[in-house]
């Protein structure tokens, strides 16, 4: 369980302190599908970041089962990334000067997964593993970038905007590999969205405005990637 | 202006590798140029002997130096200007796009001419002020007659005005080659990303496949390396034969120019490596690689190019200091018969690993405050 109370956190000089996140808490379950909604500037990326351990908070706690990662060393915080979290970004960031096979072994050599292969397949990427990032589509590198995060197993996944620089159909394709993937592995899953069609896949739903969550609800029936709008 | 005095500030390399050249040459090309006046006053066989080996000696420092270390500016300079292409060519596309001509943003590129200028004056009014030390020092048993110092302005148009004006030009035609690319492909970066690709298969951990990868993409950087090395292991193991060889003054030059141009070479390579692969370390770091292993990753690769450098420092200055004492001074009465140093040799290995480790651990610190969320957002 993510248990997140009263997260502080702050952009800017002394003189011009801009808070960004103003006393967030709030709880994620196991396996939950978490879909962090809000329009540009709302806070939701620097909520990913921060209970990610990408960026220190400024006040407040982030506990993994009990563990808080604030306060944490760069070397604490490292090793707590290895074992727990994966990450998805909207913009790929695939290391370009290796191919698809090896950025994905990037992933799987941290927790010695030698099974990572089977994940290229499940992406659908079994013919293209010799291929350079610059010699595949949007879609592609995203599909890449989704098996290399899950090939170190994680226990939390991380998306922020997986979809933001694909069209309608690569979208969803996308976004349907991650959701059976997700079934298949069962790990939790926390995306960034400003789709609230995209919203609607999730188990929870939290929505965030000006750095503060204003509406979070249980979603009865979340939709597949086929079933929302666009 | 593209180029501006904070890009000139970033090129302290170029700046001293130049102050040392021009030091060097006008120093031992001026002690020529008035050595050769007084010839027809030498009478003794000896001294005849004296004179013309310090001519040689005077003509061999200058061309070898100088000229390792022109050559060490001219690549030093590409090295820059490459590389100031490709961390800016979305702004040098946007140029392109809107109109500038390839000729009118390379034209902005003569202002990489400025270090050099800074370095070749500074170099030469430096060895001006170190000039007598140095005719007292070659002349100290009298053999020859007393040199006088003369100020010859055909040096100072030769090591200071031409090196300046010719690398500006140089600048300028580099840079237009490097811009012969679509203003497209420059706004999208695509240049900076012309992937060697492996010509074997293999199935190595991803550090190993990372660290032999980073070596594929950036050959130019083994030249660096290397050369480094090869600078530092020569010219230290040099200076202690020169000690006993020829002066004290030269044992420290030879060591200083040694010392400075492995460090400076060895500074712009492994910084350019960390900046070109700040992304990859950033990647790394997110999914928990550890400081430790991203700089083994990116740095370790050039290791061997390192060793290999050292080595080829250790045979060259044994073969040039040994072709020195029995070609050129052969005739002279008093010069002992030079042997190969083990300890020098060791001793200069154990501070090379010294050093060469302390620079990898200053990196890694580095790579350890490097921000990630930063690199992100770039």
């Amino acid at each position: 369980m993510i248990q997140i109370k009263n997260l502080h956190k702050y952009y800017g000089t002394k003189d011009s302190k801009t808070e960004v996140l103003k006393g967030i808490s709030l709880e994620i379950n196991d396996g939950d599908f978490v879909a962090i909604l809000g329009a540009s500037g709302s806070g939701k990326s620097t909520l990913l970041n921060v209970i990610s351990g990408l960026e220190p908070a400024d006040a407040g706690t982030v506990c993994y089962n009990g563990q808080n990662i604030c306060g944490m060393s760069d070397g604490e915080i490292t090793l707590f990334r290895k074992k727990t979290i994966g990450y998805v970004f909207q913009q790929y960031f695939l290391l370009p000067n290796l191919n698809v096979e090896k950025n994905v072994k990037m992933g799987a050599d941290l927790v010695k997964n030698k099974d990572y292969r089977s994940l290229i397949e499940a992406v659908g990427l079994a013919g293209k593993m010799k291929k350079y990032p610059h010699e595949l589509s949007g879609g592609e590198q995203q599909r890449v970038s989704v098996a290399r995060a899950l090939a170190k197993r994680p226990k939390v996944l991380y998306l922020d905007e997986p979809t933001g620089a694909l069209d309608e159909a690569t979208g969803r394709l996308v976004l349907d590999l991650i959701c059976s993937l997700k079934k298949e592995l069962a790990f939790t899953m926390v995306m960034v969205t400003h789709n609230q069609n995209i919203a609607e896949m999730a188990d929870t739903v939290i929505s965030m405005n000006s750095g503060k969550i204003v509406t979070q609800y249980q979603n009865e029936h979340p939709k597949s990637a086929y079933q929302i709008a666009w | 202006m593209i180029v501006n005095f904070k890009d000139i500030y970033k090129m302290i390399g170029m700046f001293i590798v130049s102050f040392c050249a021009v030091l060097v040459s006008t120093m031992f090309l001026n002690y020529y140029l008035d050595l050769i006046t007084v010839e027809n006053l030498i009478t003794t066989e000896v001294s005849q002997i004296f004179y013309e080996a310090q001519c040689s000696t005077s003509k061999v420092v200058s061309t070898v130096s100088g000229g390792c270390l022109l050559l060490t500016t001219v690549v030093l300079l590409c090295f820059d200007i490459r590389h100031y292409v490709d961390t800016r060519q979305k702004q040098l596309g946007v140029l392109k796009a809107l109109g500038y001509t390839r000729l009118t943003i390379a034209g902005n590129f003569r202002m990489f001419g400025l270090p050099v200028f800074a370095g070749t004056a500074l170099g030469y009014a430096f060895a001006h002020l170190l000039m007598p030390k140095l005719y007292e020092l070659q002349n100290k048993d009298g053999y020859l007659p007393e040199v006088p110092i003369t100020f010859h302005p055909k040096l100072c148009m030769a090591l200071v005005l031409l090196p300046t004006i010719f690398f500006s030009i140089l600048a300028i035609l580099y840079s237009y080659i490097k811009l012969k690319v679509p203003a497209l492909q420059l706004m999208r970066e695509q240049s900076a990303y012309k992937i060697v690709p492996a010509k074997k298969d293999t199935d190595l951990p991803f550090l190993q496949e990372l660290q032999r990868s980073n070596v594929r993409q950036k050959k130019s950087l083994i030249f660096f390396i290397t050369f480094a090395v090869f600078c530092f292991s020569a010219m230290t193991q040099m200076s202690f034969s020169m000690d006993e060889l020829a002066s004290r003054m030269m044992s420290i030059m030879v060591m200083a120019i040694g010392l400075v141009l492995a460090v400076v070479t060895l500074f712009i390579a492994t910084t350019s490596v960390i900046k070109a692969n700040r992304k990859t370390i950033t990647m790394m770091k997110v999914f928990g690689y550890s400081a430790k292993e991203c700089q083994k990753a990116v740095l370790s690769g050039y290791r061997p190019w390192a060793y290999l450098g050292f080595a080829l420092g250790t045979v060259y200055q044994y073969t040039l200091l040994k072709i020195a004492v029995t070609i050129i001074f052969k005739d002279m009465e008093g010069v002992p018969d030079y042997q190969f140093d083990l300890p020098v040799m060791l001793i200069a290995l154990a501070v090379f690993l010294i050093l060469y480790e302390m620079l990898m651990f200053s990196y890694t610190k580095k790579i350890e405050q490097l921000s990630v969320k930063e690199i992100m957002l770039d």
